[in-house]
């Protein structure tokens, strides 16, 4: 018994080396996008102290951290070069654009499941080998989800949306600077066939030359433009390039959401356990509150806010991402908190919140640790669906022409941009924005929903309430 | 003579709830001394557990303490001063399932009593934590201590909720049908461990159970409960020998066992009535065989019967002697099963 307990904890020993050793290989890929990304954070910070206006000490470390070589940058596979009569120049080993990209890409991809697979086999060697304990109740819902096809399509979804997000930098072809912000301040070389040769032009202008707008002027998905540049998912309308501008697009979605999300779900929690524990006229007050938010109309209340405080410091923040995530949070946290409400009313029901009352524990105290743990999984179900919506929300103000502020890239602009195009050849401008955003609430959903039945077998898929429709713009 | 623990004085809970007023307790009074069994004993629905809950303060809204006086050691807990008593009421509850917490290990429960009323913290709460785990009879403590409830056999976590509330260390341990979920065998293992940790650490006791078969073993003194008042009180050894209200000996009668003579177990027809008003019959008229005119219109007050020196009281018409029926001699039949 003795024995087989050592051996297993020495082939055990064994496979946690190999396994921290491929967590150390997998980092130093990427280990100077990390530093850089640190650095930055802050630079951000100590600029943001009063009294500090230049971080040089920073600043050398940032650009120290620069130079470190990361695997999946757009410096170590470019994709932006030219062709000079011969060949590919400044190109990834030589090949044509396209293709270096496709390989960047794919290998930004390959990477993010290889994290994925890493941080898995990582729990499986904890719980072999480390836990104390054989069985869980949380493996249960572990394997559950994991013969979830459903829930596991929308896990997929929704990892390919974060890694997007994550890595947006590198998966563009182009960088938003130079192609949008800056783009008279670039230029880029290319091969004129008319002349035989070389040039030289400034990025806007290449950009009005490559613009969609319709049938007789159009770079549609996978295409070159004159001027050499690939476009995975075409120009829009203005000559930019749509994957780049979709890519970086997909962060302030995702920060918005998880920020309004997570207040929204914070505020959601504590005020349901708050109301399930005391009960009675606490409870009645609060369902009094939330009635009287729910009932004011929240698109409009959006549109009447983002309007009013559009010239104030806090919609300087983030392109106003944060004043949207502040809305968002304020008035959708009723419907997750009506969620909640219920299962924190069951918990507290149960005779282990009177036995920790009865030999004087807390009350906030009990209800972190005694109640929390059974809405934990409720609230990854809620705030999973209620992502989709907050996406779907921020996507329908940018349409509208409000929320986040141009030239930050915004999904629904896109859409918005495109929609004069819709019947033209430049379809591409609106609907493959569109089917992104559907594609990725539907995996919000998705994901919410493989949560739901994975933490309680018992519960109906059909029939439940849906809170996916969010915040109804 | 034992020090007083609990003095409970014309204790009143009532649910406020939309449509009217439910007194669950309706004046009921008793004491506990230390190292005395207080039974408390009825059917579902007759407010054992409401009594057991006030006095440990976890009436929930919309349940609250209308009236009365609950004073441990002398000291006034009605009015929200449970705290400064925190841990000294200890309660044990019916289903050991649910009042331990899945998501943590047992050990981990203990320790957090411990930490709150002794301030030990880790390895030392461990220790401790192990050792009330022995003290309460569960096997390899050591190793057990850092299991999960669901690891434990129904009478092993009993076990362990009882080594929960010894961690608060209290002078007054509630027992609320501690051993209705448990098999007969591990229920006697169960009261056996009770009775010695009482007899150990001079514990005040008060049992809640519907069972008068397990009464009988624990009990010093008995109240029998019935739709939120106590109907008699009673030394065990003189309830058990001389029951007086027709309830009692209806409850007495359905023990299997105990009466040999028909081949059906009598019952007692129809269940506990929900008391919504001011009592003004007696309760158990209705299903009462020795019910007269008087019962419907006069609330039986307690008159003392028995011996002078027996603390017998019981709240029946039948006894008060400004009414005219004759308490049956013997025993009282509750509904033979010939009839049933």
């Amino acid at each position: 018994m003795l024995n087989r307990e050592t051996l297993q904890r020495a082939s055990g020993d064994g496979r946690t080396l190999a396994w921290l050793g491929i967590g150390l290989l997998l980092f130093l890929l990427e280990a100077g996008a990390a530093a850089t990304f640190t650095m930055e954070a802050l630079i951000k910070i100590a600029l943001a102290v009063p009294g500090v206006d230049s971080a040089g000490f920073l600043t050398g470390l940032e650009s120290a951290a620069r130079s470190i070589p990361t695997l999946l940058s757009r410096e170590a596979i470019p994709n932006q070069g030219y062709y000079n009569g011969s060949g590919y120049q400044e190109t990834f080993l030589g090949l044509a654009p396209a293709v270096a990209w496709a390989i960047r890409a794919t290998l930004v991809y390959v990477y993010a499941f290889g994290i994925m697979g890493w941080v898995v086999a990582g729990y499986r060697l904890y719980r072999s080998t480390y836990r104390k304990a054989d069985w869980t109740p949380r493996d249960d819902v572990l394997d559950r989800l994991r013969s979830h096809n459903w829930g596991l399509f929308g896990l997929v979804i929704v990892f390919m949306f974060v890694t997007m997000a994550v890595f947006a930098p590198a998966l563009g072809p182009t960088t938003v600077d130079q192609n949008m912000r800056n783009s008279y301040g670039n230029d880029i070389s290319y091969w004129d066939s008319e002349s035989g040769s070389v040039e030289t032009i400034v990025v806007g202008e290449a950009n009005l030359g490559s613009a969609s707008r319709g049938n007789n002027q159009n770079v549609g998905p996978w295409s070159y433009d004159d001027y050499g540049r690939f476009h995975p998912f075409g120009t829009m309308q203005n000559g930019r390039d749509l994957f780049t501008f979709l890519m970086v697009g997909s962060r302030i979605s995702l920060v918005i959401g998880v920020l309004s999300v997570g207040l929204s779900a914070t505020i959601a929690a504590s005020l349901a356990l708050t109301s399930a524990y005391y009960k009675g006229r606490v409870d009645l007050s609060m369902v009094l509150v939330s009635d009287a938010v729910m009932a004011m109309p929240q698109l409009l209340l959006l549109i009447m806010l983002t309007t009013v405080l559009g010239d104030t410091w806090i919609n300087e923040i983030y392109s106003g991402g944060f004043l949207l995530a502040l809305i968002f949070a304020f008035t959708g946290w009723t419907y997750m908190w009506r969620s909640l409400r219920g299962p924190a009313l069951q918990v507290s029901e149960r005779e282990w919140i009177d036995a920790a009352r009865s030999f004087g524990q807390r009350p906030t105290t009990i209800m972190r640790k005694h109640m929390l743990p059974y809405i934990t999984g409720y609230l990854l179900i809620y705030g999973s669906m209620t992502l989709g919506g907050a996406i779907i929300s921020i996507a329908g103000l940018s349409y509208l022409g409000l929320g986040v502020a141009p030239p930050t890239p915004e999904w629904g602009r896109a859409v918005n941009l495109g929609q004069d195009y819709v019947r033209t050849g430049s379809w591409h401008i609106s609907l493959i924005p569109g089917i992104l955003i559907t594609l990725v609430v539907t995996g919000f959903n998705a994901l919410g929903d493989g949560i739901r039945d994975a933490i309680d077998p018992q519960s109906d898929s059909a029939g439940d309430e849906t809170a996916g429709a969010g915040a109804g713009a | 003579m034992s020090e007083t623990l609990l003095e409970v004085e014309n204790l009143r809970t009532v649910f406020h709830t939309d449509k009217e007023t439910i007194h669950a307790v309706d004046g009921v009074s008793f004491d506990v001394s230390e190292g005395e069994t207080v039974g408390l004993v009825g059917e579902s629905g007759s407010g054992k557990s409401v009594t057991a809950r006030s006095v440990l303060g976890l009436v929930d809204d919309p349940g609250v303490i209308e009236e009365g006086s609950i004073r441990f050691r002398g000291d006034e807990l009605v009015g929200g001063n449970w705290d400064q008593h925190r841990g000294d009421i200890a309660i044990v509850f019916q289903d050991p399932m649910n009042s331990l917490n899945p998501v943590y290990t047992v050990g981990n429960q203990i320790k957090e009593a411990l930490r709150i009323h002794q301030g030990l913290r880790g390895s030392e709460a461990t220790e401790k934590a192990v050792e009330l785990l022995e003290d309460v009879g569960i096997p390899d403590a050591a190793r057990r201590v850092s299991e999960y409830p669901h690891q434990f056999s129904g009478g092993m976590r009993q076990r362990a909720v009882i080594a929960i509330a010894l961690a608060c260390d209290p002078e007054l341990l509630v027992c609320d049908e501690p051993t209705t979920a448990l098999d007969v065998t591990i229920q006697a293992q169960i009261l056996e461990l009770l009775d010695d940790l009482q007899r150990e650490e001079d514990l005040g006791v008060l049992f809640i159970t519907h069972d008068m078969g397990v009464i009988e073993e624990t009990a010093d003194r008995v109240n029998v409960m019935y739709a939120g008042e106590f109907v008699e009180s009673a030394p065990v050894d003189e309830l058990f020998e001389e029951p007086r209200h027709p309830y009692t000996r209806g409850l007495l009668a359905s023990i299997p066992g105990r009466n040999a003579e028909g081949d059906r177990l009598p019952t007692i027809e129809g269940e506990v009535p929900t008391s919504t008003s001011e009592p003004t019959s007696c309760r158990f008229a209705p299903r009462c065989d020795y019910a007269f005119g008087a019962c419907e219109e006069v609330h039986p007050g307690r008159v003392r019967v028995g011996d002078v020196d027996t603390d017998h009281e019981v709240a029946c018409l039948l006894y008060d002697d400004t009414f005219e029926e004759t308490p049956p001699e013997g025993g009282v039949e509750a509904h033979g099963g010939e009839s049933a």
